[in-house]
């Protein structure tokens, strides 16, 4: 397992590397001139070229992704935002708190939310209970999250005045970003939740169970959830990464300083140092939690541990 | 009726209805068997695949899927107690401690992610107010008993073969020493020496724990060395009942009797095996009459109109058949 986890780990470097190439590419071939963008549309021909030089942008292709990637793996050097002059891994680094704050609440309320209603909907197959709660689904998923964002603004911050509108300051800050968040992954996890659990319950091991004298909720919960966990994980997983990326609508609405609305302003400002340090960054930590839904697997699942242990 | 006259009587099936509902209606899986069984015998289930003998089974344990399973009509008393009309806390005592079951597959009726240990530990812990320390031990004492080393405890399903995960089954069933232990075909998916090492320490066990059981196969091997009485089931109905040996040496029915000409080496002179023509009728759409007259080599028109009823040959041994009231 030790041993499993670890040559995981060093899989991650040729990832980073691979995604590196790629976004400096990318960057390299969009159009837009970073020096225009700095000095604004007031300066001198002759200073555009001397912000190029000094940016290295007159440099090769080939050069210029060199020195980059030399920068980012052999000194752990992200580069300066070219608008700020700040440290880019440090600014990404600022803003990661509020992301991660808002990826995990949004993610455990949809859990509280999702595992639940799709239990209850695969063991009440058929019934208004299933009815209900995919119905619920069905349009949580299909209603835009901007929009649900709008409405909570509009009756929790207009209307009741309960919580603030905008900021990240205290625990209510993050209620409506969460919630607002979360309704299509709640969804999205019962629909999965229920269709693996409707497998795992015709199983010939679930008859068994109940033969034994068990509880009916404990050959629910402790017998059947548990073995329709692991396509449940891998949903989870897919939305934690997912929204490292930063649950970018959420927060522009709210006003959250996080990674997402960072990256953003810098691809618009062609920051080119700025971008391709959040993108690696945010690839970082989608290798790391596909890790953890790989090891959670293998604690959910003795067969897939035993492979890992080969 | 109450077995209380008959003190000696565990199991009374009476008049057991059961229909699968579906979209396309009603499937008759069960229709109106009668079953009766002493302490300490074993009674043999006899019948083709999709005759309804699992559905007796599991109706007795009520462990059938609702929906779509239904129990129409019957009623099932054990020791006098009609399991049928108990309410679901007593039915969980019953299930796993006085009735508990063998499953055909053993490589998927056992838990994949759970130790097998704790499995059993499981059935012992629902049933008894033992310490876990006490639990563990005695789920390691049955894992012995079955002829298993204790120490595969911790060990998972998958690191078993089939016929060590269907002893793991059996102990689990033998766990709570029930008094009354429903095999459902708990040999048919293992290989035949296998088979034969489990039915020897299934019997051993039976009588040391002084268990009755209901074995149900369509191995008429099995049962001439397991049973005591034998009822053979064609389209969910009991069509022939008695003891091994009237079954075995005077079968009546002409569905026993075609039974044991197309088991090999059951008639010597004969060369090839005499398969029964025709298939079991669809349980959607059963036929008027005798429900075997479209396969029945002695059909006559009575035989399509009317349904035929028990007809007792010994005191012991009755059958469904108008060939034995002419």
């Amino acid at each position: 397992m030790g041993k499993y986890i670890l040559k995981r780990f060093l899989w991650i470097i040729p990832v980073i590397l691979c995604v590196s190439v790629f976004v400096f590419t990318l960057m390299y071939f969009t159009p837009g001139d970073p020096a225009q963008i700095i000095l604004g549309t007031n300066a001198t021909e002759e200073m555009y070229e001397a912000k190029r030089e000094e940016l290295g942008l007159n440099d090769p292709y080939i050069v210029q992704l060199s020195n980059f990637l030399k920068n980012v793996f052999l000194r752990g050097d992200l580069g300066t935002s070219y608008k700020t002059q700040q440290d880019v891994l440090e600014q990404v680094m600022i803003r990661m708190p509020y992301t991660m704050k808002l990826a995990f609440g949004s993610v455990i309320l949809s859990i509280l939310v999702g595992i639940p209603l799709g239990v209850i909907a695969a063991t009440n197959q058929y019934s208004w209970k299933d009815n209900l709660s995919m119905f619920a689904a069905l349009f949580s998923v299909s209603m835009p999250s901007f929009w649900f964002a709008l409405l909570l603004v509009m009756l929790f911050s207009l209307n009741l005045r309960w919580l603030p509108s905008t900021g990240a300051d205290t625990i209510l800050h993050y209620i409506m970003p969460c919630v607002s968040v979360a309704v299509g992954g709640a969804a999205g996890i019962a629909r999965q939740t229920r269709s693996s659990m409707l497998e795992v319950i015709r199983q010939d091991y679930i008859t068994t169970a109940r033969a034994k004298g068990m509880k009916e909720r404990a050959v629910i919960y402790k017998v059947a959830l548990k073995n329709a966990l692991i396509p449940v994980v891998t949903v989870i997983g897919m939305q934690i990464a997912g929204m490292f990326g930063g649950s970018l609508v959420s927060e522009v609405i709210f006003s959250i300083p996080g990674v997402g609305s960072y990256i953003l302003n810098a691809i618009t400002t062609r920051d080119y140092p700025t971008v391709r340090g959040g993108v690696l960054i945010i690839s970082i930590c989608f290798c790391l939690i596909m890790l953890l839904v790989d090891i959670a697997y293998a604690m959910i699942d003795p067969r897939i541990r035993a492979q890992y242990e080969k | 009726m109450n077995a209380k006259d008959n003190g000696d009587m565990l199991l009374r099936v009476e008049g057991l209805v059961v229909k699968y509902m579906t979209d396309a209606g009603a499937i008759h899986a069960v229709n109106g068997v009668n079953l009766c069984l002493r302490k300490g015998e074993t009674l043999g289930l006899v019948g083709e695949t999709g005759a309804g003998k699992t559905t007796i089974a599991k109706a007795i344990m009520r462990i059938l899927p609702d929906p779509p399973a239904k129990i129409c009509g019957g009623n099932i008393y054990l020791n006098g107690e009609d399991v049928l009309r108990v309410g679901e806390h007593r039915m969980r005592q019953i299930r796993g401690n006085s009735v508990a079951m063998i499953f055909q597959d053993p490589m998927t009726s056992l838990n994949p992610i759970e130790p097998v240990g704790r499995q059993i530990s499981e059935a012992i812990r629902e049933h008894a107010s033992f310490s876990r320390r006490e639990v563990e031990e005695h789920a390691k004492k049955m894992l012995e008993k079955v002829g298993i080393p204790r120490e595969r405890y911790g060990e998972y399903p998958h690191q078993f073969s089939g016929g060590m995960k269907q002893r793991v089954v059996i102990a689990m069933a033998l766990a709570c020493n029930p008094e009354l232990l429903l095999a459902d075909e708990p040999t048919t998916a293992l290989d035949v020496t296998i088979q034969a090492q489990v039915l020897e320490m299934m019997k051993g066990l039976k009588e040391e724990f002084g268990t009755s059981m209901i074995m149900i196969t369509h191995d008429l091997g099995i049962v001439a060395e397991t049973c005591d009485n034998v009822a053979v089931i064609y389209a969910g109905e009991v069509i022939e009942y008695g003891s091994a040996q009237e079954i075995f040496d005077s079968p009546a029915h002409p569905y026993t009797i075609g039974l044991f000409g197309s088991l090999p080496g059951a008639n010597k002179n004969a060369r090839r095996l005499k398969p029964i023509d025709g298939l079991m009728p669809d349980p959607a759409n059963l036929p008027t009459g005798c429900k075997f007259h479209d396969r029945c080599p002695h059909a006559t028109r009575q035989c399509m109109k009317e349904e035929p009823t028990a007809i007792h040959l010994t005191d012991t041994h009755y059958t469904k058949c108008f060939l034995h009231w002419r």
